[in-house]
């Protein structure tokens, strides 16, 4: 019997020793032969510790006896104090495991108690099997379950954002988390395919800038990441792990480094991150294509405005400084990311509705008629007809059509108040209005100063205007990046 | 070192705990979290909001999700693992 066979028995006894099922079984024996006590040896006869102690198996008194005569039957035998003993071999296939000893039985079993309790000797031991094996499932399975569903979270995490920059440091985060690493990586390859660009470098111990030697682009083949990136194949080091970004091509790589308690990666982490990399590199490319889709749309959205120019130029669009006044104050009340993208293609095309309003209506100084007025209500809601086939811009389009509203119900098309209006549409009223105060626009009348224009829209706060959109706009105009906004407005 | 102990007093925290030192590469939800170490869901959420408010626990926050993990701080890791070999 080699050594890791004698460990292997070793301890399945002192496992089977101290099982449920042997407790049954003692108390089983206990009746079957009367107040009997019992102890088991292991196969080299030696004592396994299991509740029970008995004097006379530590000291050996009759272990002579057992060890003289090896059987694969029981035996019955008087102890050196001159009492009755019962042993019997525990039998695993072909081999003996150990030996169970009854000592100091009140008399003499029959043959009937010895196959009784040899029965309930080979139940006990079934039953322990079948709990061995359920322990053995259950370790083997657990982690595995656990690992699933840790990478079934991380799908979730990282399809909930189709923003790029948030996803790649969202991968990069997660990647520390469960690689449990100080260090993480992400580098995609650039349109040439020759070099990998650093998107986001995570060190747990200090902020990485980007200016930062580590974001320099790898040449494809160069270091841990250009090789990995370059054959494709994954790589696992003592204090490196990394694997490659893999849709049709390699599209770039993850790498992590040094756990935090200083243990070397193994093959269990390797596995996660490259199921890790799978679901990074369906989030990345989901907001690649966003991404492409949204430029098509702006791309769509300006062709449409610029034919509108050409018919009446700055009538139907507004300045770039317009749209970005609008993303300004948007961004200062922290809308949603989804309502800033439908309120910037609003403000690319905000006056669509003006298209079939006459123009000696559009471009009359001075305030207009009832009549005039009412042209305007109808002709605005016909004007949008034009943009209604346009999917993309369902969701902007409530935008576009309420933006004349005013914040106490008194503006058109429906006379919306308060919340009911579009957030959008009370971020671009503000504005709007205020582009309309400061620029020279030929039928707005005289243009005014800016601090005037601010103080209107104070003064207009909660009736015309949404007090929250203008409150975010005067925000805007203190921060130093927006004074050229304003200065190329005015 | 006080809130370590204090919370290992908390049957739910310290099951979270225990679970996380287990296995340290997971990031589960709270209703996931309630599944491995048993428990209602309830209590399990008050206490990872707990352990997450001592920082023993990351969450990871999205607009639909909230997952959690354990702690990356190296010291505060020794600090639970010796708190737990004593319990």
């Amino acid at each position: 019997m080699n050594e890791s066979e004698k460990k292997e028995k070793q301890e399945f006894l002192i496992k089977f020793s101290k099982s449920s099922s042997v407790s049954a079984f003692r108390s089983l024996c206990s009746k079957i032969l009367r107040k009997s006590r019992c102890a088991f040896l292991d196969s080299e006869y030696k004592p396994v510790k299991c509740g029970e102690e008995c004097n006379h198996l530590k000291l050996g008194k009759y272990l002579a006896r057992v060890k003289s005569s090896p059987s694969r039957e029981y035996m019955i035998f008087e102890c050196s104090c001159g009492k009755i003993c019962l042993s019997f071999p525990i039998i695993q296939g072909s081999s003996i495991y150990g030996y169970v000893l009854f000592v100091h039985l009140a008399t003499k079993p029959g043959k009937t108690a010895v196959d009784s309790a040899r029965i309930c000797m080979d139940l006990a031991l079934k039953e322990f099997q079948k709990e061995q094996e359920l322990t053995k499932l259950y370790e083997t399975i657990r982690p595995r379950a656990i690992a699933l569903s840790t990478i079934h979270t991380i799908h979730r995490l990282l399809s909930s954002t189709l923003d790029m920059d948030e996803l790649i440091e969202r991968i990069a985060r997660l990647t520390l988390q469960v690689m449990r690493s100080r260090h993480c990586s992400i580098m995609l390859l650039d349109e040439s395919k020759k070099y990998l660009i650093p998107k986001a470098v995570i060190n747990l111990d200090k902020e990485i800038p980007k200016t930062d030697p580590k974001y320099k682009k790898i040449k494809l083949g160069f270091k841990l990441e250009g090789r990995v990136a370059k054959t494709g194949k994954t790589v696992l080091l003592r204090n490196s792990i990394c694997v490659p970004l893999v849709e049709e091509d390699i599209i770039g790589v993850i790498s992590a480094g040094d756990k935090i308690n200083d243990a070397p990666f193994d093959k269990f982490e390797l596995e996660i991150l490259i199921t890790l990399a799978e679901q990074a590199v369906i989030a990345i490319k989901n907001a690649q294509m966003y991404e492409e889709q949204e430029k098509m749309a702006y791309a769509s959205i300006k062709t449409l405005a610029a034919l509108l120019d050409s018919k009446s130029p700055n009538t139907f669009t507004h300045s770039d400084q317009f749209v970005k006044m609008v993303l300004a104050i948007a961004e200062q009340m922290k809308l949603p990311r989804e309502d800033i993208v439908n309120l910037h293609y609003a403000a690319l095309l905000p006056d669509t509705g003006k298209f079939s309003i006459p123009d000696e209506i559009l471009k009359k100084p001075g305030s207009l008629s009832s009549r005039e007025y009412a042209v305007i209500k109808k002709q605005h809601l016909e004007s949008l007809k034009i943009i209604e086939p346009l999917e993309f811009l369902k969701p902007a389009m409530p935008i576009i059509k309420h933006h004349h509203e005013k914040y106490d119900g008194t503006g058109y098309p429906d006379g919306l108040k308060g919340v009911q209006i579009p957030v959008g549409a009370r971020v671009m009223a503000v504005a709007n209005a205020f582009e309309a105060m400061v620029s020279a626009r030929p039928y707005k009348g005289k243009k005014i100063s800016m601090p005037q224009a601010m103080k209107e829209l104070e003064k207009n706060k909660g009736s015309q205007f949404d007090p929250e959109a203008v409150n975010a706009f005067m925000q805007v105009t203190k921060k130093p990046a927006f004074k050229n906004i304003l200065g190329a407005s005015s | 070192m006080k809130s370590v102990k204090r919370l290992l007093k908390n049957g739910a925290a310290s099951k979270i705990l225990l679970f996380f030192n287990e296995n340290p590469n997971c990031i589960d939800t709270a209703k996931g979290i309630s599944l491995w170490v048993g428990g209602d869901a309830n209590s399990i959420q008050k206490a990872l909001d707990q352990l997450v408010k001592e920082g023993m626990i990351t969450s990871h926050q999205t607009t639909s999700t909230t997952a959690y993990a354990y702690t990356n701080n190296k010291q505060l890791v020794k600090k639970i693992e010796k708190y737990i070999k004593n319990m």
